[in-house]
């Protein structure tokens, strides 16, 4: 590795080198002595009106052959390093930090006037509450931890940050509560992280595959949020946290399943409205990823699980569709998959175009054509509901509602129990640093069910979760 | 994951054995002793839970069967055994997995389906069979609470519309006749059996030999509670009605108005007999890993060649399940009462540490 | 050795794609002897005649009615074959129509009333064996034939099964007016020591509706044919059947033997203990009263002590509901039944239940399964008594009228 000189004109030239876009600038200057200074740094990246106002014009006018310490005090700016290393110091710049160098220096100076582009910190749009916080995390990790650090002015709450990308070098910021959550599960994370050697971190998302100990499985191992509140009220429960720079949305490990039915709205309301809210959200998600299946498995294996007045009216609906009961389904279920990937994507001012399309001509035109059946339509749109009532596991249970319709349509009701007989032996043995994906039912810890589908008066979540096996065992004391 | 925990396996003896006697075994003893139904089963059950009490107090040295019949016996004649034991348990599974596609064809589909429809189950047979037998446990956490509200369901759905006079006049049948039908009714009860080869998979807890007896007679009790109601209900037509557990909910008043909504209780319960059915075959090919090692692959592959045997015997025999039924009932009995009673009850005599090497 | 090893960790994948395209294959081929709802004949109900040659089955299958939900009822139409066993019958229709036959939700199953002086469970087993079958399905037998009765064209609804269904709803039974049956409980009374059961007699009586009246308006398509699918329309026929079941078959050793008439049904009613919304009418001064029954406990005991005896013991609570004649607003006020009325009253259920008594003595038909009661409490006596029973046992009527103001 190379360090600098004390040479300017030597240092600068290999620095410029190690650098060769056109994007990277250097600016000359020379103080009341005339000792020469180049300061370095990358245009769009750097905040050039604070360089100018920290950095360059106090040091114009300092007079005097200072040291490494003396230009640091005359420098204004509070974020000041410095760095041998022309390597390192030229990663600095990229990343946006100017670097000052100067005849005789055998360090350089790196000065903090990043240019941040940031959105404001707003509501996110997947997790609007209505009691609540309404924050929500942005692009920029310092933001976020800073997001985070406001949540918890404790000494015992650690940041670490670590570097993932070999070209992005994406910042990313593993947070957890020293005493609270589990040394082991720390160390894993942190060595799984510095495992991942990849160019280009662009998303949270991408950490997610590293993270999980079976990556190309179908159950989510890593939870996600856009919520400091909830984020913050996971690491307090033991979890490691982490922030990636340029993500909005938040990681966080173990990942327990019961996690996605807890709304962020179910601990700021009375915990009969929110047991009954969690357990209307299975029920949803179970009626969505089954309804489909059961109903065609039932037109074509097994008419009793209608009742019959229900079943005559199907019948009639059905009598002159071209398509099987099962193809039928299949065709609904695809263009409802169809509308909602396209309403996502289209530009807000169409949207109102789609839903006409999607409503008006591609249902109820369809059904006066006899294409497809009203109850087809109907099983459907409300499936299509059911699934968003638990939108974290949108994509697993989507994938599950299809499977499930097509062995429905080629085994029959037989073959949706087998599907379920595989999925919760599936989940039973999916673990995820040391925790089951299915705890607390899977292995039972009572205390834990206290926060589950039916949650419990605050005053009764005394202890945080066990499955986590934080040492740190008591949240709340002396409370009756 | 390795370990079953306690509360596991007494999920495990009151919730999920009792199951597998729902579906055929009522008929059957229906057929053997009429009204006197219940002794036979009671006997079978207490005969069960005693040798369960046994076989919990064995479990104290925390070793496997395996690992008894190596401290006694030596590894190869051990190997041997467990060999035998393996086999026994596959040809435990057959019945009960003929049954279940029996069940699967009568009650699942209106018509008569095509062989390849239940052939799905051994997709998933072949599938837990490989995992180790650790996994049981976590599964039973996730059925005890489907099976209770199946089982309680169906009890609650049919229970108004029994008439238990139908259980007089008590031992009429007379001694003979409900020994017999114990005798010829014990292939159904295996648990004992299967709990052998889950020994050294969990922790002996103090108490939990009593316990897990205790356990199995409250799955018992439930059991004897069904069949005293299903003989109410079907008196002298029982030994007709094979998958009574399917049928025996549609009489109460609310499933004209509502539809047959007694079928989210027997859902409930086959998806507890899949994992059930399937336990037999699982443990004969956790005998055969014990008896061969491990490894990566070697355990799907015993997996797979188990499952593909009963595959084959359980497409053969479709049409022979009668002849089937009785030949294991009838002539085979004796062999269940040796694998699932002496055995297991022996088996205190095995030495619990490894011979001292001279 | 490391080749196969390399083997085989291709093979979970290999496999899920296989599976995965078996299932794709299957799902869109549907080919596991699939008969799905577009090929099923959904039978609402069966009537079953004898014939020289065997048996002749009525199948009423439900069609469906489209789009149209103007029309109320449920549309059907009826189907027959013949053969010498049921089976063979619905194998015809099946042939006929190439839909395939499903009885699950087959509700009622009716016999001719020739067809049921002889065992009728030649017809009735093969609905029993049936696995597919629903045994809690009505039984009944009917006037003249099944036939008959199931191409009637019912006033009340387009399907003529669905007319005579409602008449053995929960609410009619609580009535008195009918005693349902169905094919469990009936086969347990044949195969059990009684060998006797029950079933409801249907007759149909002519309903002058005019062209305009009557549930199935102009969307009825229940008709009859010959051992052929059809669908005539019965548009402009004025002359439509109501149905009636206030009588009951006794069967002894699955033939018919008796028939109860509406009293003694009622009376019947009564010791089953169902009757909770009834009507009975008695006589005060020569002038009816009807009375209102708003409870009921009925019990049939067999005292086996020295002499078998049957006690038949009904518990009801009156009230007064109706008087023939114009009542002083005071009685009307009050609904208050007199001694009188009371006495009536026991006197007429006293006679109901001795001549229902001595309708199952004389037939032979051991209706209150009083040899399945004697062998719960007593096998020896059962042995002793079992043939002889209905013709030695003492009768004791135990009747206890409360009134309700």
């Amino acid at each position: 590795m190379t360090s600098i000189t004390g040479v300017l004109k030597q240092d600068a030239e290999k620095l410029k080198n190690l650098l060769p876009a056109e994007d990277i600038l250097t600016f000359d200057f020379q103080n009341g002595e005339g000792l020469s200074f180049q300061c370095i740094f990358a245009d769009a990246v750097t905040d050039k009106e604070l360089l100018a106002d920290e950095v360059l014009r106090p040091l114009q006018t300092y007079s005097g052959k200072p040291t490494t310490d003396e230009v640091k005090k005359a420098v204004i700016s509070p974020e000041v390093r410095t760095e041998k290393n022309l390597q390192k110091l030229a990663d600095e710049i990229l990343a946006g930090n100017p670097v000052l160098l100067w005849d005789g220096a055998d360090e350089g100076l790196i000065v903090g006037t990043k240019k941040v582009f940031v959105r404001s910190v707003t509501e996110p749009p997947t997790d609007v509450v209505i009691k609540g916080p309404r924050e929500g995390f942005i692009e920029d990790v310092k933001i976020n931890t800073s997001l985070v650090r406001r949540r918890f002015k404790t000494p015992d709450l650690k940041i670490e940050m670590i570097k993932i990308g070999r070209q992005s070098q994406t910042v990313v910021a593993m947070c957890y509560l020293e005493g609270t959550t589990v040394e082991q599960t720390i160390k894993d994370v942190r060595k799984k992280l510095k495992e991942i050697d990849i160019d280009y971190i662009p998303d949270s998302s991408y950490l997610t595959h590293f993270l999980s100990s079976r990556p190309y499985s179908l159950m989510k191992q890593v939870g996600a949020t856009e919520k400091p509140d909830i984020f913050c009220a996971k690491i307090a429960e033991g979890r490691v946290g982490l922030l990636v720079d340029g993500s909005p949305i938040a990681l966080t490990v173990p990942y327990l399943l019961v996690e996605d039915f807890q709304a962020s709205e179910d601990y700021y309301v009375p915990e009969y409205r929110a047991s009954f809210t969690r357990i209307l959200r299975l029920f949803a998600l179970i009626v969505a990823i089954y309804l489909p299946a059961f109903y065609i498995s039932a037109q074509l294996f097994k008419l009793q699980l209608f009742p019959v007045r229900l079943l005559l009216t199907i019948s009639g609906a059905i009598q002159d569709i071209p398509l099987s009961p099962s193809l039928e389904m299949l065709l609904v279920l695809l263009v409802l998959e169809v509308l909602n990937e396209a309403s996502i994507r289209m530009p807000k001012y169409v949207g109102m175009a789609l839903s006409v399309v999607g409503a008006l001509v591609l249902g109820e035109t369809a059904v006066s054509a006899g294409f497809v059946s009203t109850p087809a339509i109907i099983i459907i749109a409300f499936s299509g509901i059911g699934l968003y009532a638990v939108p974290n596991l949108i994509e697993q249970t989507s994938v599950l509602r299809l499977a499930m319709l097509f062995v429905a349509g080629s085994v029959g009701t037989y073959g949706i129990i087998l599907l379920t007989a595989f999925v919760i032996l599936y989940l039973v043995t999916t673990e995820n640093y040391g925790a089951p994906l299915v705890a607390p039912f899977a292995p039972l810890v009572k205390r834990d069910l206290r926060d589950t589908f039916v949650k419990y008066n605050i005053g009764s979540l005394k202890t945080r979760p066990r499955t986590l096996g934080s040492k740190n065992k008591r949240r709340l004391k002396r409370h009756e | 994951m390795s370990k079953i925990a306690p509360r596991q396996l007494y999920f495990f003896f009151a919730c999920i054995a009792p199951l597998g006697k729902l579906v055929l075994l009522p008929t059957q003893l229906a057929q053997y002793s009429a009204n006197d139904l219940l002794f036979p089963a009671a006997i079978n059950f207490l005969l069960q839970a005693g040798v369960i009490f046994l076989i919990m107090l064995l479990s104290r040295s925390n070793s496997t069967f395996f690992d008894l019949l190596v401290n006694t016996f030596g590894k190869i004649t051990a190997k041997i055994l467990i060999c035998i034991f393996s086999l026994f348990l596959i040809f435990v599974s057959f019945l009960p997995i003929l049954e279940q596609k029996l069940f699967i064809q009568s009650v699942f589909y209106d018509t008569l389906p095509s062989t390849v429809a239940f052939s799905t189950f051994f997709l998933f047979s072949a599938y837990i069979c490989a995992k180790p037998a650790g996994v049981l446990g976590r599964t039973w956490d996730i059925l005890a609470p489907l099976a209770i509200f199946g089982i309680v369901g169906i009890l609650v759905f049919s229970v108004a519309n029994a008439d238990f006079a139908a259980l007089a006049p008590v031992g009429v049948t007379g001694a003979k006749s409900i020994f017999q039908s114990t005798l010829y009714t014990v292939s159904w009860f295996y648990d004992s059996a299967m709990l052998l080869m889950l020994m050294g998979r969990f922790e002996y807890q103090k108490g939990m030999a009593w316990k897990s007896a205790l356990f199995y007679l409250l799955g018992a009790a439930v059991i004897l509670l069904y069949l005293a109601i299903f003989f109410g209900i079907y008196e002298g037509i029982a030994v007709r009605q094979i998958f009574s557990f399917a049928k025996i909910g549609k009489y109460n008043s609310g499933v004209p108005v509502l539809g047959r909504i007694d079928y989210l209780f027997i859902f409930s319960l086959t998806l507890g007999l899949s994992f059930y059915c399937t336990m037999p075959l699982h443990l004969g090919v956790t005998c055969l890993v014990q008896a061969f090692g491990g490894g990566k692959y070697r355990p799907a592959l015993f997996s797979v060649g188990a499952n593909l045997i009963i595959f084959i015997l359980t497409i053969l025999m479709t049409y022979h399940f009668a002849t089937v039924n009785k030949t294991v009932n009838e002539t085979l009995c004796y062999l269940f009462l040796v694998f699932c009673v002496l055995i297991p009850a022996f088996a205190l005599l095995l030495r619990r540490k490894p011979r001292e090497k001279v | 050795m490391k080749k196969f090893e390399k083997f085989l960790k291709t093979v979970p994948m290999k496999l899920y794609i296989i599976f995965s395209a078996i299932f794709v294959f299957t799902f869109f081929s549907n080919d596991f002897g699939l008969v799905d709802i577009q090929k099923t004949a959904i039978i609402l109900a069966a009537g079953i005649d004898r014939t020289d040659e065997g048996f002749h089955l009525t199948a009423q299958i439900a069609v469906p009615k489209g789009s149209d939900r103007n029309s109320c009822g449920t549309a059907s139409i009826n189907i027959e074959g013949d053969g010498k066993t049921v089976s063979d019958c619905v194998t015809q229709i099946y042939s006929k129509t190439g839909w395939v036959p499903k009885l699950i939700f087959c509700n009622l199953i009716l016999i001719g009333e020739e067809t049921a002086k002889e065992d009728v469970f030649d017809g009735l087993d093969f609905f029993l064996r049936n696995e597919y079958m629903q045994d809690s399905c009505t039984v009944a037998v009917c006037e003249g034939t099944a036939k008959d009765m199931l191409t009637s064209t019912s006033a009340l609804d387009d399907t003529s099964s669905q007319s005579i269904e409602k008449i053995f709803s929960d609410a009619t039974q609580k009535s008195g007016t009918n005693v349902k049956n169905t094919l469990k409980d009936f086969s347990i009374g044949y195969y059990g020591r009684s060998k006797s059961s029950y079933m409801p007699f249907v007759r149909a009586f002519e309903q002058d509706c005019g062209a305009d009246s009557g549930g199935g308006e102009g969307s009825s398509a229940s008709g009859s044919g010959g051992g052929s699918q059809s669908a005539s329309d019965n548009k402009g026929e004025t002359q439509k059947k109501i149905y009636f079941a206030n009588e009951t078959a006794l069967f002894s050793e699955g033939k018919m033997v008796a028939l109860l008439g509406p009293e003694e049904t009622f009376a019947y009613s009564l010791l089953q203990g169902k009757v909770f919304a009834g009507t009975m009418t008695a006589e005060e001064d020569g002038q009816p009263v009807t009375l209102s029954i708003l409870s009921n406990e009925g019990k049939i005991s067999l005292n086996t002590k020295n002499k078998p005896k049957v006690i038949l013991s009904i518990k009801t609570k009156l009230r007064l509901y109706n008087r023939g004649v114009p009542a002083p607003i005071d009685d009307v006020s009050k609904g208050e039944i007199s001694e009188k009325v009371k006495e009536s009253a026991q006197e007429r259920l006293t006679q109901y239940c001795n001549r229902l008594w001595e309708i199952c003595k004389s037939s032979g038909c051991d209706l209150f399964q009083l040899n399945r009661d004697l062998y719960r409490t007593s096998p020896k006596k059962y042995a002793e008594w079992k043939d002889t029973i209905l013709s030695v046992a003492d009768l004791e009527i135990k009747l206890k009228i409360e009134k309700i103001n």
